[in-house]
């Protein structure tokens, strides 16, 4: 009788070791399976990061370039008014007149013909007027160099201009 | 833009009458408006500084294009 207790004890021992066994490996296992799965979203956080890190690096390097070339197209728009002003400075406008009033007018208007025409180019028109009949006179009467020999325009009149603008 | 072309005369005591004579047979009449060689270095001064102020926002305006859009060589 003994024996046989003997015999349930120790086969109770060992179902109870391998339940055990069995809830343990069942939990082991799960563990695994939570921790593969949080590894393959840290794997595509990491991956996420990076390309972030990259995508803002190239960002960063981009926007260098175009912040320097603005300061230089920047820079480049005063070269005009710098120019200008140190013309004047130079130049007394009234001796020059007293000088010879019709080759400081001519300079006077071939550079506001000019100037407009660059105010048309800035602004996308590609299709501007020929010089004025009035202002080829001027230029070949003062002798300069800059007169446009392919001006065709034989209006005498300021006030009209040929061509079409396109914005 | 589409500018009209604008015409100066250099008006002094010495040809005056000269002017006179030219203008009136351009234009008809005798009657113009007269600026000072330092109003009109000032009025060129000031288109100077709209000329740059134009040219400077046009600028922006490319580089803020070139910003947000993908590819970019800076142009």
């Amino acid at each position: 009788m003994l024996r046989i207790y003997a015999i349930l004890v120790i086969v109770g021992l060992l179902g109870g070791v391998g339940y055990a066994a069995r809830s343990y490996y069942h939990d082991t296992q799960n563990t695994i399976k939570v921790l593969q799965g949080n590894n393959a979203k840290l794997e595509i956080a990491a991956e996420t990061a990076e390309a972030s890190t990259k995508a803002l690096q190239a960002d960063m390097i981009k926007n260098a370039a175009l912040t320097k070339k603005l300061q230089s197209q920047l820079q480049k728009a005063e070269a005009y008014g710098d120019e200008l002003r140190a013309k004047l400075n130079k130049l007394n406008l009234v001796v020059e007149a007293l000088k010879d009033a019709k080759v400081l007018e001519g300079k006077m208007n071939g550079a506001t013909a000019k100037l407009w025409r660059e105010f048309m180019g800035d602004t996308g028109n590609t299709n501007q007027p020929d010089l004025p009949e009035w202002l080829q006179r001027s230029e070949t009467g003062t002798g300069s160099e800059d007169s446009n020999p392919d001006t065709k325009d034989s209006d005498t009149n300021s006030n009209t201009t040929e061509g079409s603008a396109t914005n | 833009m589409q500018l009209t072309d604008t015409r100066v005369f250099v008006v002094t005591k010495d040809n005056y009458d000269e002017f006179v004579k030219e203008f009136t047979e351009v234009y008809g009449e005798l009657a113009f408006v007269a600026l000072s060689m330092k109003d009109y270095e000032n009025l060129a001064l000031n288109i100077a500084e709209i000329k740059r102020y134009l040219q400077q926002q046009t600028e922006i305006i490319v580089y803020y294009e070139n910003a947000v859009t993908e590819k970019s060589d800076g142009d």
